[in-house]
């Protein structure tokens, strides 16, 4: 009901996924400046410090890697360089096409995998755009970057925009970061990537040449994109018991209790 | 980790060994100080430098690789050193490959013995290999680099290697890892001599940490001493080197200081800054010229700035002195050495000491690239009289041009001074001279003050930079500090002076959180100190006296300041006091060098009593 008298309520968007508020529900943005980018990959090393993650494969998304530099060469071997890693959509078609909703998108920004909740299942390995989730070997589970949630708890920003020597990644409100962006893609003459991309992002790219150049791939500003999954997970997902007997038994309370979600999952626009 | 891979290139062998009991790692820590330890029960008294009873010891501190600190990217190698034939060869590096090894899963190599034909090292995960690399002998090593990627198939693995100079034993050969970084002091030769191109690191594993949260906070407070001191690319096209800070470069054999236009063109040039391993001071940095003869050439430069003085002492300036950099490090010679070798060698010249005879028809004019570029590749190659005499070192090549040519040379017993003009500053000459020739000096800086975190016991200065009264102890208690950000696996250009507050409490800070231990400022003093005294020994176990240090220098080395607003400034007029007041404040004796015994009593290296200066 609408508090004015003859202005009827804005409806409440249904999503396909859970959504939760970790702090105020203000969303957050990371902000990251190509032109300033130098290539050294300590936001990468930074990631890995933060959570734990083995060092190595520093060139590649992994179960290990959740961010990466590009393009592959080592530091000061390139005049372009790309951030690579998860874009924290505003509508996320990882989550989206998750069977048993172990994907929640905090109000803050962050696109967050509960790992107690994954079943391995791989559908959202393959439906992001970005291709940035991969499995871990070790749980099975899908694993990807949390825009260090646990950071923004505490008052702090992830720890790649923290390490950055150089100033080109920043964090802070959304709002805040797309008018930066504006700012630094005028003086610079670039553009601005993530802000329409797949709907809209919480990760905004401020590029100095094309988005091929930086690495990154060209995404429609539609809200989930058409994924393809392939027929042998989809099989797999659907006549094994993946996630064991009790992951089976989520995602078939999922479907019956939310029938509209699997149009996400199998019948991508 | 907490394993050192001991290497038989003699027997094409590879056994990893536990690393010492926790009592001697407490004493030492790492780096300089535990590979000298090991070293010092390793290496027979009558090896020869480029013999295959050499050993090489390289180790990393407990930060090394934490990536929650800056400067965690130490390795250091130590050996007996080729330059001097009787000193401890300490060749320290930076960048990314200490941090690969320890992620291969070793603290540390012991190199011995001689490989049949030339090998690299493979290290990855756990597991080690020696390869042919016949296909990378006699590549530079930029190309080394590049090519021994491609070949174990890890475009993210490490290198560090040699060059050609190193493969012909040029004694002042260098090790180079990263493209940008070089460990000096005759590693390159020795590992030359034992026909090991490259080592190539990649691995997974992490350093273990005692407490991360406690690192993070030690981090961030060391981070925050360090934010104001970042390099910036504006700053790398402007500075025409450290010299600068006191106003004399090293210019024609060190016969002028003045600065002028030594930064032409520099504004033109593309600098992006390539930082080591998590560290935010920004210290290396890369240049693609964009100007005049050598545009589009890149170069990839270390920390310092040696290797600028190198070629003003030549008569270059401007981008060919970045051109000439680039290249000495792809060949892989220390550039102190080459660069007092041939301006001795362009000096005689000039004076008709030295003739087309003796140079294969080459005329030393001052400042000719092309002349200058033919003597690097002779240089590295040993090719021909003069070739084979600048790869020895300035030293010799002064003895074999005979008459003034003694006079006219610049070394610290055989080895070149890090390639600055320290003549004006008391500290640093002391350092250089008293360093293990052609060593790096640790310490001097020329601090007028205690280290600021020293102040609860340091109650003196400020220092008269004109007068010889207190440089000994401020040289010889940063010197101290020094080593102990070093064996810590900690960069000296990540605490510079120690001159900021909690720049030395954050560092320890983060040494504790690692390690689980509660060292005192006072502990990492003392721990500095016992590194300082093994090296001493190692060198006095071949017949090292502390009289060398002001007796086998290279006479130009103390001559006035020539010109400059130093004009007339020497040390000289204060040797050998201000070198034996030092050794008196390092509990050494003042003419042997040998440790009083007291002094190893209370450093707890009584082992090694038999070496001590008798009662």
């Amino acid at each position: 009901m609408s508090l004015l008298p003859g202005v009827a309520p804005a409806p409440v968007e249904r999503r396909p996924y859970p959504t939760a508020r970790g702090l105020d529900g203000e969303a957050r943005t990371i902000l990251f400046d190509a032109a300033k980018c130098i290539g050294c990959r300590q936001c990468v090393e930074a990631c890995k410090d933060w959570h734990d993650l083995p060092r190595g494969e520093t060139y590649r998304i992994g179960a290990t890697t959740w961010l990466t530099v590009e393009p592959p060469v080592p530091e000061g071997m390139a005049r372009i360089w790309g951030r690579n890693s998860c874009m924290h959509c505003d509508h996320p078609s990882c989550a989206a096409v998750c069977p048993v909703e172990a994907i929640t998108k905090l109000d803050e920004g962050p696109v967050v995998i509960v790992q107690s909740a994954c079943i391995g299942c791989q559908y959202c390995v393959h439906a992001c755009p970005w291709h940035v989730i991969a499995i871990n070997p070790v749980t099975g589970r899908a694993i990807k970057c949390t825009m260090c949630h646990d950071r923004l708890g505490q008052g702090a920003v992830p720890f790649c925009v923290r390490i950055c020597p150089v100033d080109a990644l920043h964090f802070g409100p959304g709002a805040e970061m797309e008018a930066r962006a504006d700012t630094l893609a005028g003086e610079g003459g670039g553009s601005v990537y993530g802000r329409r991309e797949a709907g809209g992002t919480r990760v905004l790219h401020v590029l100095v040449g094309s988005a091929a150049a930086h690495g990154l791939p060209a995404v429609g500003s539609g809200r989930y994109p058409v994924h393809r999954i392939p027929w042998s997970t989809t099989l797999r997902g659907l006549l094994t018991l993946t996630g064991g007997p009790r992951g089976k038994w989520r995602a078939i309370q999922s479907a019956w209790r939310k029938p509209w979600r699997l149009k996400y999952r199998y019948w991508p626009r | 980790m907490g394993r050192v891979l001991r290497v038989d290139l003699s027997a094409g062998a590879c056994r990893p060994l536990d690393l010492p009991d926790a009592a001697t790692l407490r004493r030492l820590w790492g780096g300089q100080a535990l590979a000298t330890y090991m070293l010092l029960r390793l290496l027979p008294l009558d090896a020869r430098a480029l013999g295959p009873e050499n050993v090489i010891v390289m180790m990393t501190g407990p930060i090394t690789g934490t990536g929650l600190t800056p400067g965690g990217t130490k390795v250091c190698g130590v050996f007996l050193s080729p330059i001097t034939g009787y000193t401890l060869g300490r060749a320290a590096t930076s960048g990314f490959w200490a941090v690969a090894l320890k992620a291969a899963g070793y603290d540390g190599l012991i190199i011995t013995g001689v490989a049949a034909r030339p090998t690299y090292l493979y290290l990855t995960d756990g597991r080690a290999e020696l390869r042919d690399a016949a296909g990378v002998w006699g590549l530079g090593t930029r190309e080394t680099e590049d090519r021994l990627r491609r070949e174990v198939g890890r475009p993210d693995a490490r290198v560090a290697c040699i060059g050609p100079a190193g493969e012909h034993q040029a004694l002042a050969a260098m090790l180079v890892n990263d493209y940008n970084h070089t460990a000096a002091h005759g590693l390159g030769a020795v590992m030359g001599s034992k026909r090991l191109k490259a080592i190539v690191a990649h691995g997974t594993g992490r350093p273990p940490l005692h407490d991360k949260p406690h690192l993070l906070a030690a981090g961030e407070r060391w981070r925050t001493v360090l934010a104001p001191r970042a390099y910036t690319p504006e700053l790398r096209r402007q500075n025409p080197g450290f010299g600068k800070v006191w106003g004399a470069l090293t210019k024609y054999n060190w016969r002028s200081t003045i600065m002028s236009d030594e930064t032409r063109g520099f504004d033109r040039n593309r600098v992006t800054l390539r930082p080591c391993f998590q560290c935010p001071r920004l210290c290396p940095w890369d240049v693609e010229i964009g100007e005049g003869p050598h545009a589009g050439t890149t170069g990839h430069f270390n920390a310092g700035s040696e290797w600028m003085d190198a070629f003003y002492n030549l008569g270059f300036k401007g981008n060919d002195v970045l051109y000439l950099a680039e290249r000495i490090n792809d060949i892989g010679i220390e550039c102190g050495h080459f660069s007092n070798s041939a301006a001795l060698a362009f000096e005689a010249w000039e004076k008709g000491l030295l003739g087309p005879d003796r140079t294969d028809g080459l005329a030393l004019e001052w400042g000719d690239l092309a002349v200058t570029e033919r003597l690097l590749e002779r240089c590295a190659r040993r090719e021909g009289w003069l070739g084979n005499l600048l790869a020895e070192g300035p030293k010799a090549l002064a003895e074999a041009l005979g008459g003034e040519a003694r006079q006219w040379a610049v070394h610290t017993k055989g080895g070149s001074p890090a390639q600055h003009d320290w003549r004006p500053r008391i500290a640093d000459m002391l350092a250089n001279l008293v360093a293990s020739g052609g060593m790096k000096g640790q310490g001097g800086f020329e601090n007028r003050e205690p280290p600021a975190d020293l102040r609860y016991r340091e109650r003196w200065g400020p220092l008269d930079p004109a007068t010889p009264e207190g440089w000994a102890r401020s040289h010889f208690l940063l010197e101290q500090l020094h080593q102990a950000c070093g064996v810590m696996g900690g960069c000296w250009f990540a605490v510079e002076t120690f001159l900021a507050d909690d720049q030395a409490r954050s560092m320890i800070e983060a040494l504790n959180a690692t390690t689980g231990w509660d060292v005192t400022l006072d502990e990492a003093l003392e721990v500095g100190h016992r590194s300082i005294v093994l090296q001493g020994l190692f060198a006095t176990q071949r017949g090292w006296r502390a009289e060398h240090d002001w007796t086998d220098v290279g006479p130009r080395f103390l001559e006035p300041v020539p010109d400059g607003p130093h004009q007339g400034f020497t040390v000289a007029r204060w040797l050998p006091g201000l070198v034996q007041e030092y050794y008196r404040l390092s509990g050494r004796h003042e003419v042997s060098g040998r440790p009083l015994p007291s002094t190893l009593a209370r450093l707890g290296l009584t082992e090694f009593a038999e070496w001590a200066e008798p009662a």
